[in-house]
């Protein structure tokens, strides 16, 4: 049992881990550039990235089912069932909390702040990491945020994984699983086992920005 | 390096905020660049810097690619880090050695008065220690181009005067051409050698400083110098702030007072000349108008309006 | 001009509710918990009882036939619960259900035999096939027992299980054991976790092989790649059995309206009407009634 719970809770991480990490390196720059100039059309941008951030996860999970089942446009991939159409479906989701907590951040930054690196010599590059640095607590609260949302998802990873036991299950469908069995104390220990871990991300959260209150 | 400005326009929000057929900064001197709030100043010391663009025409630089800039911007605009490490970036990214970065930075500092606060987060200063800061950043830069964007705007009285009249001296040890933008003519006669006056994008006069503000021939540059625009027999003439007397001379106007203020050490009368108000300064022990009457003034000084 | 929603201000709040949200829901886990081990209890006001069956009976479609027809003809509530065969017996012996219907014999034998179970009859039955892709790349169309098809399942093919502790899930151990394979030991077996249909349409889109009963199957076959590769064997058959729980479980239990229920189900005319049930539509009969003279 515990060594079920084991795999279960490393496969949990690695999925949602890598998703992340990919919402990141998507989202950090978009939210850079969305923060850092206007252009027309921005504040409707922005709209469907709080709309985005708002969605339903189930939703996403279902729209990634539809595109890689084998009827589907993308069915000839094969991936529908497997981790790699669970990340797919957690970075769809986490994708516009990354850029929507970022694009606050840089803008919380002071807006001559990109002039003086201009003017003092940095390139495109240089800018994005000085002022990510400068930021860097609000893009340590969006990547927790985006974790700690997609972790905590059922939907999404039952519908585009399948809850397969071994590729594809996670906390919260191993959860729903048990439950449904009427295994009550496997329910609960996967239970704490999340809990804890989104319990550890979010309280991270809050001594971060309780910290830069200071 | 001299700087040039070859039929630039710029324009935002289809508005067209600097029009400027030809212009010439002097190598090696000061020059401010004086106009009301809205004439496109700012605008111009972004060109230079190269953080905008001119919709056509160009600026150029002695020939030479754009030289790196110092510029001081009007807020305190600092990393969040330590005072130290925001002099030292600029230095650091522009490949200086940090050894040497961190001498001319000490220099710097300690030119500036602040070495006390190197270790002080920068985002923490009063405003008067962040100006200091903002140009000990672009003395330590030793650029041969230094823009200074209204460096002594929104500082208390004390703050203030000690920084202007420091200031003088510490432009001079820039060594560069300087740039200073300012809506204040005090500012602007004590800090420049050279003049420029915009007015709604447009220059309106350039050269020594002598030279444009004396005598200003043009209503717009003397309104912006601070003269009162006054009809006097059929044409105009510019009377310089504290240029009106009490009593008859060559230049005579009729004031209508509309106010007597006791400003302690004088009266100052606060009245209309037509549709311009002045200002005309009473001394302590003389007979006052009265709110209403009309009070015979005359200009020490004057210059004719075209 | 405007930002994102969430501005800083925001993000501090999120960050701060999140926290809150996260003890809320840890406090009401362990309230949850503590709930579940105490007796289900129900309000004894008018006849109605709670039938406990699988997911599968209750996909098939019968009992949306077979239920209104009873609280119409016997004037009894019938409240369905559908979970695995497994919880199904487990919700018996706590006393949390008044009649169970499922179809696992081997694991229904020791809650009869402990007495739980009570007044069992034989219902149906119906049976289970293999399916898998057309092209049967682990050759099994062409074996000729269930022990060669079960092995070479395991040798070559990617094998998909319900897992679920359902009636089939239990036909498919037994299966297993029947071949003496180990099904922890085959490299290509998953569990889903899931009923007939998720099942299937994972086994569909993956290319794999799964073990079915027919009605399932049937019902979803115009979605399916799928198709059957074996069937007809003694093992594959699939048992329905219908029993009161033991009154003495819980003193809520209606004994009676269970017995009206079990008595209801074997009666002629619904025994006819389980033959009938879908023999149009699939042109055969999905289950096949124990109760009626030959």
């Amino acid at each position: 049992m515990s060594e079920l719970l084991a795999s279960i809770a490393l496969r949990t991480v690695v999925v949602s881990g890598v998703a992340t990490a990919l919402a990141v390196l998507v989202g950090v720059p978009a939210g850079y550039a969305i923060a850092r100039r206007s252009f027309r059309g921005r504040t409707i941008l922005l709209g469907l990235i709080n709309t985005g951030m708002g969605m339903p996860p189930v939703v996403v999970g279902l729209v990634v089912w539809l595109l890689l089942v084998r009827s589907g446009p993308f069915g000839d991939l094969d991936l529908i069932y497997t981790q790699r159409a669970m990340v797919l479906a957690q970075f769809l989701i986490a994708t516009p909390i990354v850029i929507g907590f970022t694009t606050a951040s840089f803008q919380a930054l002071s807006p001559r702040l990109p002039d003086l690196l201009v003017v003092l010599g940095a390139g495109r590059m240089r800018r994005l990491w000085l002022l990510a640095r400068e930021a860097r607590l609000g893009l340590l609260v969006a990547i927790m945020a985006a974790f700690g949302a997609i972790v905590s998802e059922v939907g999404a990873s039952m519908i585009a994984g399948g809850n397969l036991e071994r590729s594809t299950r996670v906390l919260t469908t191993a959860i729903v699983t048990e439950t449904s069995r009427g295994e009550v104390e496997r329910a609960l220990s996967l239970g704490l086992v999340l809990l804890v871990m989104s319990f550890v991300v979010n309280l991270s959260l809050t001594v971060i920005q309780q910290r830069s209150r200071a | 390096m001299d700087v040039e400005f070859d039929g630039v326009q710029v324009e935002r929000d289809n508005r067209r905020v600097l029009d400027i057929p030809a212009l010439r900064l002097r190598n090696g001197r000061t020059t401010a660049i004086l106009g009301p709030n809205g004439s496109g100043k700012t605008t111009l010391l972004r060109l230079i810097a190269g953080l905008e663009h001119p919709r056509s025409g160009q600026v150029r630089f002695a020939g030479s690619p754009r030289p790196p800039v110092a510029y001081v911007f009007q807020e305190e605009v600092f990393l969040r880090r330590s005072v130290r490490e925001n002099l030292e970036l600029g230095l650091r990214l522009r490949g200086v050695a940090i050894a040497e970065a961190r001498a001319r930075v000490d220099d710097a500092a300690a030119r500036l008065g602040i070495s006390h606060l190197m270790h002080r987060r920068a985002d923490h200063l009063s405003g008067g220690e962040g100006r200091r800061v903002n140009l000990a950043r672009a003395l330590a830069l030793r650029s041969p181009l230094v823009l200074l964007d209204e460096p002594l705007e929104g500082l208390d009285e004390h703050t203030h005067s000690r920084l202007l009249d420091e200031l003088p001296q510490l432009l001079a040890e820039f060594d560069a051409t300087t740039l200073l933008v300012t809506h204040n003519r005090d500012e602007a006669l004590r800090l420049a050698q050279d003049l420029v006056v915009l007015v709604d994008g447009r220059v309106r006069a350039a050269g020594d400083k002598r030279e444009v503000a004396m005598n200003p021939s043009v209503v717009e540059v003397a309104e912006v110098l601070g003269y009162s625009v006054l009809a006097s027999n059929g044409h105009r003439v510019a009377v310089p702030p504290g240029g009106l007397r009490p009593g008859a001379g060559p230049i005579e106007f009729s004031v209508v007072v509309e106010d007597v203020l006791d400003i302690v050490e004088s009266y100052q009368v606060v009245g209309r000349v037509g549709d311009v108000r002045v200002h005309v300064e009473v001394p302590f022990m003389s007979a006052l108008p009265r709110r209403g009457e009309r009070m015979v003034v005359h200009a020490t000084r004057s210059s004719e309006i075209a | 001009m405007t930002g994102p929603l969430i501005t800083p201000l925001t993000a501090d709040t999120i960050a701060i509710s999140l926290t809150r949200r996260a003890l809320v829901t840890l406090v009401t886990v362990l309230v949850l918990a503590a709930l579940t081990h105490a007796r289900a209890g129900r309000p004894v006001t008018q006849a109605s009882i709670i039938l406990a069956t699988t997911t599968s009976t209750q996909d098939s479609g019968l009992l949306d036939v077979l239920v209104p027809r009873f609280e119409k003809e016997r004037g009894i509530k019938i409240k369905v619960i559908a979970v695995g065969s497994g919880a199904a017996l487990r919700m018996a012996s706590r006393g949390d259900a008044d009649v169970v219907l499922v179809h696992a014999p081997s694991a229904e034998r020791p809650y009869v035999e402990a007495g739980d179970l009570v007044e069992g009859r034989a219902v149906m039955h119906n049976d289970f096939v293999i399916v898998g892709p057309k092209q049967d790349p682990a050759g099994i169309g062409s074996l000729a027992s269930v022990n060669l098809v079960m092995r070479a399942l395991a040798a070559r093919a990617t094998f998909v299980s319900r897992g679920d502790d359902s009636g089939t899930h239990a036909q498919e151990l037994t299966l297993w054991a029947a071949a003496r394979i180990d099904p922890r030991s085959i490299a290509r077996r998953e569990e889903t976790g899931q009923g007939m249909g998720a099942t299937l349409n994972v086994a569909d889109q993956r290319r794999a092989y799964t073990l079915t009963d027919r009605g399932t199957y049937l019902s979803l076959r115009r979605r399916l790649e799928l198709v059957i590769l074996f069937q007809g064997d003694a093992s594959l058959r699939n048992q329905y059995h219908v029993y009161a729980v033991n009154p003495s479980k819980n003193p809520r239990i209606q004994r009676d309206a269970a017995r009206s229920f079990i008595s209801f189900l074997v009666s002629q005319p619904v025994q006819q009407a389980i033959a009938d049930f879908k023999r149009d539509e699939y042109g055969e009969s999905l289950f096949f009634p124990d109760a009626l003279p030959q």
